[in-house]
């Protein structure tokens, strides 16, 4: 048993080079040969949208400047040194060979908008221009019967090679009753099953498809648990959070295109370059931290002046995602800019463990990086249940990761 | 003959089951069948976390359950005697949040989920309708997500936002945080004149007879032209009675039965769940869904946009609904008519912000120390009325009930009264225009069942 202040200070100090991000020349000119050749031979395929990416920005004029931002900032997401960039490039435009089906399931369709909104040069020359959707029956023209066989003629035709996304969790309990599908009232899972079967892998989105999410949150009325409880034998990548980010959407698509394979992934299935560091780690108010400044209650000095939520409930340090640098709504905002704190809600079981306002207990821990160091007060004791998944992250990670890789390849 | 249909882009998926008389819809029902459970999650939870659990009900209407929530929670300490003070600004941070979302939301209702059906009555090529390529449905999509940054940058993103508490909001934008927001609604204001009515924003806005169809030229327009060549104004026709529940600086309380009435008893709002599934039982061949039914004194009665200018005077949907009742074209002009309106009330509203105010007062009393108390509260969102009923017993949620507008619009039938939609629809000639009367109510599965 490790001594829970222990853990507590340990989560706090630890230094967060958790991920490689550099893995040395060798390392990096075998990634990019591979990827070339990957690149030629899905340009060599048929594409399955007839669009051209390069057409349609340079049709657009302003657009490619905006791309090559796009470029060099999702090259940096995914953790790439920028000699990918070009390749990156390159992979967004081939992402017309790459077929996706989207099915929606336990879900409250906040993924679904979340990708409507992603972050691209603009969202309709890129992501809806090259990504071939081949489902996804809130986005689609087609509907009722015609759209059940369009899913239908989707999973046939494109057998093997398919990216599953799914939004939204299963229940399980009274033999799935709680949620069909279909006229055939099929249920979410003999439904998930199905569709998972012929896959290239399933990308689980959102926190209730790959932890169970809100549904499964005490005392779980309909049984409801998350795509990895059930889906076996195919490579599953977990983008969790309520909504998952869309920038880890495409990251997730385009690091297929590009490699063939699904991502690193950490030992929740949740891909290193997005889930690899805690929030907390680059957090825009993480010098107040440092420096002790809190806002104690909201509407007070500390407030007003931006200092670190910490005292009102942020879960900022026990949280692995990306946010703290993507932000949300093509980079215009996150919670924590608006002083609400971070809610945990890309972490398993938030919804019991990381609750709003969960006290943190009176653990004695001092700033980890020297400066004005003050004494932070009334910790929680919420904290401990939290400490636990983000050690065994650390502990675990990169060993499960590895499997995880090989399953992944074509 | 009996036919069964499903019927999808409404925000989860409904199941249309059909009885024909004569070539003609005699009968119909509406299963919902997908469940959660909030209600049950929610017993025994810190007040408080409501805060984010209620926003996730609904991944299109979060911020209408999150204003519930907070005015509930707010409702708690007034029925306590110890009132909360807030803000103007904070109400109105609250407000404009709420607005941009109905903004969005109709916005996307029009392009992605009314004019594909419409335009297939007709043709098979959708043209600049063309889901995910036609070059309108992406205006249209980009126009949403513009318009929605402004809430983000109030509620730090969406969708699923918490910045509201009790006492106030934890977010204090500053001036060029307004006037960011006042810009990405001009994208959508330019989007309106430009694309939806194809007139100037302040012409259209003066619209109050039938006759200004007439000076319409953009997608209500050809909606319009559509609409009269498929008889729309005369289908999709139900009780004709209305109400909103709610009210705001541009939404009116009220109901509509012969006559209109501003003052509403919120204990006549009633459930009904003879034909809900329970969480044990789903073999009783009575019950079909899990959507209950609400009634109003005992009456149904449609909610959304266009009960809300049915009540709010709105002069041109008056004059529309004088001519074409309560039927699918009225009911999406309405909806349409509305996204200008609220479009106009945002503006006023983002002007009238003193952010020299404070965001937050702090409540003397925290819930977690209330021994019992009780309160309701009514929002306006998307698609029509949302009530919350909470009861907190020794600082926890003992009782959390949730009714949302498609509860109104297109819950099961009670006693001999057939549910708005359900009535609506029957009548209809073929399963194509009975999806399109369901859909002119603005459907959503994940709310009504929640």
């Amino acid at each position: 048993m490790i001594d829970s202040a222990e853990m507590v200070k340990k989560v706090f100090t630890q230094k967060s080079g958790r991920v490689e991000t550099n893995k040395g020349d060798e390392y990096y000119n075998e990634l990019f040969d591979s990827a070339k050749e990957r690149l030629s031979s899905l340009r060599a395929q048929e594409p399955l949208k007839d669009i051209d990416l390069m057409d349609v920005i340079d049709s657009e004029g302003v657009n490619r400047r905006d791309f090559m931002k796009w470029v060099s900032a999702t090259t940096a997401t995914l953790m790439l040194p920028p000699m990918f960039a070009p390749l990156v490039a390159e992979a967004t435009e081939l992402m017309n060979r790459v077929p996706v089906i989207w099915i929606e399931l336990q879900d409250c369709a906040g993924n679904s908008e979340a990708l409507l909104r992603s972050a691209a040069p603009t969202v309709d020359d890129l992501l809806f221009d090259v990504l071939s959707l081949e489902f996804h029956e809130a986005l689609q023209a087609a509907a009722g019967h015609d759209a059940d066989r369009q899913l239908e003629e989707a999973v046939h035709h494109f057998k093997g090679d398919y990216l599953l996304f799914v939004e939204g969790a299963i229940p399980m309990a009274n033999e799935g009753r709680y949620g069909t599908i279909g006229a055939s009232g099929e249920t979410f899972h003999d439904h998930l099953q199905r569709m998972a079967k012929d896959s290239a892998a399933v990308v689980a989105v959102g926190t209730c498809a790959t932890f169970g999410g809100v549904p499964a949150a005490a005392p779980n009325p309909t049984g409801a648990v998350g795509v990895m409880d059930l889906v076996k034998g195919k490579p599953i990548i977990n983008i969790p959070a309520c909504p998952a980010n869309p920038a880890n959407m495409v990251g997730v698509v385009l690091h297929y295109v590009l490699t063939g394979q699904v991502p690193e992934l950490d030992s929740l299935l949740r891909p290193k370059f997005a889930f690899g560091y805690r929030i907390h780690d680059n957090c825009e108010r993480r010098a107040h931290f440092d420096a002790g400044e809190f806002v104690e209650e909201w509407g007070d000095i500390g407030a007003e002046n931006n200092w670190c939520l910490y005292k009102v409930g942020c879960k900022g340090p026990m949280t692995f995602n990306n946010c703290s640098i993507v932000r949300y709504n093509e980079g215009t905002n996150w919670p924590v800019g608006v002083g609400r704190g971070c809610i945990g809600c890309s972490e398993p079981d938030f919804w019991d463990k990381y609750a709003y306002e969960r006290p943190m207990a009176n653990a004695n821990i001092k700033a980890p990086t020297g400066g004005v160091e003050k004494t932070v007060d009334e910790f929680g004791l919420g904290l401990l249940t939290a400490t636990t998944v983000g050690i065994g992250v650390h502990a675990i990670g990169s060993a499960i990761a590895g499997k995880k890789s090989d399953e992944g390849e074509e | 003959m009996k036919t069964v249909e499903i019927v999808e882009r409404i925000e989860g998926e409904a199941k249309l089951n059909c009885s024909w008389d004569n070539n003609v819809i005699s009968d119909a029902r509406i299963d919902f069948l997908n469940f959660r459970g909030f209600e049950f999650i929610l017993e025994g939870k810190a007040p408080l976390d409501a805060l984010v659990y209620t926003p996730r009900i609904c991944g299109i209407c979060g911020q209408a359950h999150l204003k519930a929530t907070v005015d509930a929670l707010e409702n708690i300490y007034e029925n306590i005697n110890e009132k909360l003070e807030v803000t103007p600004k904070a109400k109105l941070l609250r407000e404009i949040g709420l607005n941009i979302e109905i903004i969005d939301s109709h916005i996307k209702w029009f392009y992605m989920f009314i004019l594909p059906d419409i335009i297939k009555l007709k043709q098979n090529d959708l043209g600049i309708y063309q889901p995910l390529k036609g070059s309108r449905w992406l205006g249209a999509s980009k126009t949403a997500s513009e318009t929605i940054k402004s809430l983000a940058i109030l509620g730090g993103q969406w969708p699923h936002t918490s910045y509201m508490i009790p006492g106030g909001v934890v977010t204090d934008p500053t001036l060029l945080d307004l006037s960011s927001m006042m810009n990405y609604i001009d994208t959508a204001v330019m989007f309106f004149e430009k694309s939806v009515a194809g007139v100037s924003f302040d012409k259209y806005l003066d619209f109050d007879s039938r006759d200004d169809l007439n000076i319409l030229s953009g997608d209500m327009k050809y909606f319009t032209n559509l609409a009269f060549e498929n008889s729309f104004q005369k289908i999709g026709t139900s009780h004709n009675r209305f109400i909103a529940l709610g009210e705001s600086s541009l939404f009116k309380t009220g109901k509509i039965r012969q006559r209109a009435i501003n003052k509403l008893d919120l204990s006549k709002v009633r459930e009904f769940t003879e034909q809900t599934f329970t969480i044990e039982d789903r073999a009783n061949p009575k019950k079909h869904t899990w959507s209950k039914a609400v009634c109003y004194d005992n009456n149904f009665y449609e909610t959304g946009p266009l009960a809300r200018a049915m009540i709010g005077n709105k002069p041109f949907i008056k004059e529309l609904h004088k001519s074409f009742k309560d039927s699918v074209f009225t009911r999406v002009m309405a909806r349409m008519d509305e996204l200008a309106h609220l479009l106009d009330n945002t503006k006023s509203l983002i002007k009238q912000v003193d952010i020299s105010e404070e965001s937050y007062i702090k409540p003397k009393i925290n819930l977690k120390d209330i021994d019992s108390a009780k309160a309701t509260s009514v929002v306006e969102a998307c698609r029509g009325s949302l009530y919350h009923d909470i009861e907190i017993e020794k600082g926890k949620i003992k009782k959390y009930d949730v009714i949302t507008p498609t509860v109104w619009n297109l819950g099961p039938s009670h006693k001999e009264q057939k549910g708005i939609a359900q009535k609506a629809i029957i009548g209809s000639k073929s399963l194509d225009i009975a999806k399109i009367v369901l859909r002119s109510f603005d459907v959503c599965s994940v709310c009504t069942t929640h």
